[in-house]
């Protein structure tokens, strides 16, 4: 089955992201940071000044190579969010060393695949 | 062993040393102080006595030998020393700084925490911090202290060193002591009069007319508080009137004077902020000061409460009519910082001063409220103007880059603090009481009302648009409904920027003022409640009293603000929910909901909603769960029977529709992560706990059958989700929630639906969480969010035993079908499924996380106090982890959780009793329970508090396992050598017993032995307890 599937991109085909208020993202939801396609793992908020309008910061993990992204952006603005694909899958065999390879996301014997449509 | 040996022998060192000491060389002076003050330390039986092994008895009676005795020596030792020193000119190094060691020395002697003749059970709290100690000497000290000449020297003394920053804080300290000085001291009011007015005019000579140093303010405050703290108000009163006079003047001057240098404190970021806390602790005291009118004729202080209230505006505003960021040179400073989500808002950072700030306002109403207004109609008027030449500039030349925003700015900082002040002086901050109407706004309200044109008042309330000085008459209009609508002013000035779409140059943090305001503001003074009142000012009545058009348009307006802000501020997290709060406010009480209803714009938000449509899903979730509560509070309003319907059509149902939709499309399973199903999902238990969150008694019965149909569909939910926390996570939420809110009011069969509801969530949860182990080894307490859920849950369904509305079960008549004659599932049943299910997922390093713990010592207590037969038929693993619980819990955790420890060992202890086993697991167990309450109790320091809990488990246990308690006494009383002690004890235990042997689970025998047991801590308690 993994000889099918290509683990670390997803296939781009039409519309692959939707656009969506900086203040209605989530932590734990996903967004498109530097072009990327991330999970949300920090979201704080701040501005300047006391009478500033408020700024998103957020720290994104990339769903395939697990590298960190940050953005700052005004919480009006809108954000790209990949429509992501989540689907789950037992594992049935493993091979001697496959185990190490598995992305981190798996819970013992499943494992995720996020696919970015 | 003799008691007393110990203090006499320093007598006779203490007496020598005074006759030498005044010419001895330096170094003998500053060895002797040495001895002297480490002695101190060592009777003082504060934290900083050593630990000798010495029992709590024996340093309690050191310690009053020696405050009557020689710790009065050792003052007037001090004393003469420093009348030595005050009295030498040109102090070289060496002596000024033995000066200083005999000042400190001095300050202990002044701060120490005088034993009362009678212990009693004041020995527990006797090693107790001695932080804030006011002066409360013996009759002993009379002579010593009421003696002017001690008093007048701390003052030279103060005097002659106030510019050294290290001696100076000390001789503060002395005088603040003395101004705290209070009790058996004083033979009669007479004397403390004399003492407090001769006082009084030797602070009036120290601080008149110098320039205060930095380092005095913060001492010279406490000085003035302890003053107005301790000494009672028909002493004050009784001091000369010019005397007072002069005190209260001279309050109210350093008062402005702190205020000021706290605001250039701020402006400079200085990190120790010294006249900051200066300036609270003396407004804290104007407060304990005004709030009493039966000693002080009205208007006493009117005068002084305006220059304080002035002063303050005045350091709020920017120049010219203020000194904002302006530093001591008159320049202006301005500096954008970036402030981050957790720094405080102003009006919580600051509500102490503003809560006193606006009490000050109230008392001189007569020129408070007409100049907030003022300055209120003249910001407004700037802020218009303002915005329109930058509209002018925008259409004039479009995108020219960045506007310079100072003037706004500078106008948005005023119109902050104005509304902040406003919203402290009109109304109190409540929580769970009425809100009313302070009684100094209303009186004022009522005096001028004969002189006030209504028509006139209601036509500047009513139009926010215009100018309030181009209506005609409009100097003749009430000034508090002026005020109001000043602040309606501003927010006029913020919708029609928006509508001009400016909104990018209005200033959130004003957005979230306005709205906060007017929270406070609707909360009291909408919809008076003329019962709650003596009497009524006819403009209040008439401008936002019942049936008034006064008070439907203010809601109609106020609804149209909460519309626009939820619309247009959505990415202002914090404004978006001071807004919907001010919502849940026009609809909580039902009287404003009747009119909230029947505004159009009411159901356009509920359809809007309703449809999840932009902008309103935008909000954040907390705010959209707050929205929805609202919303459902608003459908009990009273509306006819059609209408109803039609609401609850319009706001239910299309959830139920529109989540039903979702789950039973076919493929559901595969498309359930897809963003924009998973969106749904969330949106739906969102407004779910918003929904349980609105549960009030005579709506549950509804709600709770709409829930219903949700909770078996989540439960599917938990299968299908059952690798995403936070959806699982929101989920338990839900449970949680309509537990919280609403089984309280259930009727038995209802009850046990949401019991089966609930086992059958947490039999998913549990097959769910089958062997699934949690690697992550920096895992956070959030990682654990749903075990914390699940302890809440368990929590909250057994809190019906203890609070329990459903006898009076009216609600339900008419939806419950008979009683439930097979009584399927009990709370027990889930309960004990749930710990079965917890209790192996804890683990000792859980319970490091505060909220964990708590959660978890608060379930297994309760299930001790209301199952405590099914403890037990615990497996017996668990079992065994629960009895270790219970003994960590109490040896190794705070006190609250070993209290809770405690009262849950009472029932376990009977439930043996009863079973009148006494070779089950739980019997051996609550004998070595005995062993460890009789430890806490007899031997070790522990919190008063805590006694009660303690001694109801120790009786308890003590009927339980009457021989090993007996032997416990025997082994106590057999270790003790002192043959005196012995007796004591022996004696002690005796009678702690007499009045309950044989000891039996009889509530008047228990009642007997708590008292008894008190006795026995206050005779023998500080005997064995030792440090």
């Amino acid at each position: 089955m993994a000889d099918e599937i290509d683990f670390t991109t997803g296939d781009a085909g039409a519309s692959s992201t939707y656009p969506m208020q900086c203040s209605a993202l989530r932590k734990n939801g996903f967004v498109v940071l530097k072009g990327r396609p991330c999970k949300i793992v920090e979201m704080s908020t701040s501005k300047t000044g006391k009478h500033g309008h408020a700024k998103v910061h957020l720290v994104g993990i990339d769903i395939f190579t697990g590298k960190k992204y940050e953005d700052i952006c005004p919480s009006t603005h809108n954000m790209d969010v990949p429509n992501i694909k989540r689907n789950d899958y037992q594992v049935s065999l493993f091979t001697d060393g496959a185990f190490r390879q598995l992305p981190n996301c798996c819970h013992n014997d499943k494992f995720q695949l996020l696919q970015v449509n | 062993m003799n008691n007393a040996s110990m203090p006499s022998t320093y007598s006779y060192h203490l007496e020598n040393q005074n006759h030498h000491l005044l010419f001895a060389s330096i170094f003998w002076q500053t060895l002797a102080c040495s001895i002297l003050t480490a002695l101190l330390s060592e009777f003082s039986s504060s934290s900083k006595t050593s630990n000798i092994g010495l029992s709590m008895e024996f340093h309690g009676n050191c310690k009053r030998i020696f405050q009557e005795d020689d710790l009065r020596q050792i003052f007037m030792l001090t004393v003469e020393v420093l009348q030595e020193f005050s009295r030498r000119e040109n102090l070289n190094a060496q002596m000024s700084s033995v000066f200083q060691r005999y000042l400190a020395l001095a300050n202990q002697v002044l701060s120490w925490n005088f034993l009362p003749p009678n212990l009693g059970r004041h020995y527990i709290a006797m090693f107790e911090s001695s932080q804030n100690v006011m002066l409360k000497p013996t009759e002993l000290w009379r002579e010593t202290l009421l003696d002017i000449r001690v008093m007048e020297l701390f003052f030279t003394v103060h005097r002659k060193i106030r510019e050294d920053t290290d001696m100076a804080q000390d001789s503060l300290q002395c005088l603040a002591q003395l101004a705290s000085l209070h009790g058996p001291v004083f033979p009669d009011e007479g004397s403390q009069v004399d003492y407090l007015a001769h006082f009084i005019e030797g602070l009036l000579n120290t601080i008149n007319g110098v320039e205060i140093e930095d380092s005095e303010a913060m001492g010279i405050s406490s000085v003035f508080s302890n003053l107005i703290t301790v000494f009672p108000r028909n002493v004050l009163t009784a001091i000369p009137n010019e005397l007072f006079s002069s005190f209260v003047n001279c309050l109210t001057h350093l008062t402005c004077s702190f205020g000021r240098s706290a605001a250039l404190e701020e402006v400079l970021d200085k990190d120790d902020m010294v006249y900051m806390e200066a300036y609270d602790k003396l407004l804290e005291s104007w407060l304990t000061l005004v709030q009493d009118d039966k000693h002080f004729h009205k208007g006493f202080f009117t005068q002084h409460a305006v220059q304080v209230f002035n002063s303050y505006i005045q350091c709020h505003l920017a120049a010219p009519d203020g000194t904002r960021n302006l530093t001591a040179n008159g320049v202006a400073s301005r500096e954008e910082e970036e402030i981050s989500e957790l720094q405080e808002d102003d009006r919580d950072q600051f509500s102490d001063q503003l809560a006193s700030v606006g009490m000050l306002g109230r008392i001189a109403a007569e020129h408070c409220i007409p100049l907030l207004t003022s300055l209120l109609e003249d910001r407004v008027t700037r802020l218009h103007g303002q915005l329109q030449r930058h509209q002018q500039q925008l259409l004039a030349s479009p995108g020219s880059g960045s506007i310079d925003n100072k003037v706004l700015d500078d106008l948005y900082e005023d119109i902050h603090w104005l509304i902040l002040v406003t919203g402290y002086l009109l109304a109190n901050d409540t929580q769970g009481e009425t809100p009313l109407i302070p009684p100094e706004v209303m009186e004022y309200s009522i005096k001028h009302s004969t002189e006030v044109d209504i028509n006139t008042t209601l036509q500047i309330l009513g139009s926010p648009g215009e100018k309030a000085s181009s209506i005609p008459g409009y100097n003749r209009t009430d000034s508090v409904i002026r005020l109001l609508s000043a602040i309606l002013r501003v927010s006029e000035v913020e919708s029609r920027a928006i509508r001009a779409d400016l909104t990018h140059l209005l200033s959130p943090q004003m957005g979230k003022d306005i709205v906060w305001f007017l929270k406070r503001w609707a909360k009291t003074y909408l919809l008076v409640d003329e019962k709650l009142y003596d009497q009524i000012s006819l403009p209040f009545n008439t401008a936002f009293g019942a049936d008034t058009e006064g008070s439907q348009w203010i809601v109609g307006y106020l609804l149209e603000k909460v519309i626009s802000n939820l619309a247009v501020w959505s990415s202002e997290q914090d404004l978006a929910n001071d807004t919907v709060q001010l919502l849940v406010t026009l609809v909580e009480r039902r009287e404003r909901a009747n009119l909230v209803i029947q505004c159009e714009n009411w159901w356009n938000l509920a359809k809007q909603f309703a449809r999840r449509s932009p902008p309103l899903h935008f909000l954040s979730s907390s705010v959209q769960r707050t929205l929805m509560k609202a919303l459902v509070l608003g459908g009990f309003a009273h509306m006819d029977t059609d209408t109803k319907q039609q609401y609850w059509t319009e706001v239910l149902q299309p959830l139920q529709q529109r989540f039903l939709n979702v789950i039973n499309q076919e493929n559901f399973q595969q498309i359930c992560q897809e963003e924009e199903v998973k969106q749904e999902i969330t949106a739906t238990l969102e407004a779910l706990c918003g929904i349980a969150e609105a549960t009030q008694i005579d709506n549950v019965a509804i709600l709770f059958n709409f829930l219903m149909d949700f909770l078996t569909n989540c439960i599917g939910l938990m299968e299908v989700y059952k690798n995403t926390p936070e959806t699982v996570n929101l989920i338990i939420e839900v449970f949680v929630e309509v537990a919280h809110k609403q089984i309280c009011y259930l009727g038995e069969s209802k009850a046990m639906n949401l019991y089966e509801a609930c086992l059958t969530l947490l039999q998913v949860y549990s097959k769910n969480n089958l062997g699934r182990q949690r690697i992550d080894v920096t895992a956070e307490e959030d990682q654990y969010q749903d075990l914390l859920l699940i302890m809440e849950l368990l929590t909250n369904l057994l809190s019906k035993e203890f609070i329990d509305f459903s006898d009076t079960d009216e609600v339900f008549r008419g939806h419950e079908p008979g009683q439930a004659a097979n009584r399927s599932v009990s709370a027990a049943d889930v309960v004990l499924y749930g710990v079965n299910l917890v209790l192996p997922l804890m683990s000792q390093d859980l319970l490091k996380f505060p909220s964990l713990c708590n959660q978890y010592y608060k379930l297994i207590t309760f299930i001790c106090e209301i199952f405590p037969e099914k403890i037990p038929q615990l497996p017996e693993d668990l079992f065994k982890s629960l009895m270790y619980s219970l003994e960590l819990g109490m040896s190794s955790m705070s006190s609250e959780v070993c209290q809770l420890c405690l009262e849950a060992l009472t029932p376990l202890a009977e439930q043996c009793a009863k079973a009148q086993e006494t070779d089950s697991s739980l019997f051996l167990a609550t004998r070595h329970f005995l062993k460890m309450v009789f430890d806490m109790l007899v031997l070790q320091k522990h919190n008063t508090e805590m006694t009660t809990a303690a001694g109801e488990a120790f009786y308890t246990l003590v009927c339980l396992h009457q021989a090993e308690y007996s032997e416990l006494v025997e082994t106590l009383l057999s270790s003790q050598q002192d043959p005196v002690i012995y007796q004591r004890l022996a004696d002690a235990f005796n009678k702690l017993t007499a009045s309950s042997t044989p000891p039996s689970l009889d509530r008047k025998q228990k009642m007997a032995f708590l008292k008894s047991l008190e006795e026995f801590m206050a005779n023998v308690g500080g005997l064995l307890c030792v440090k």
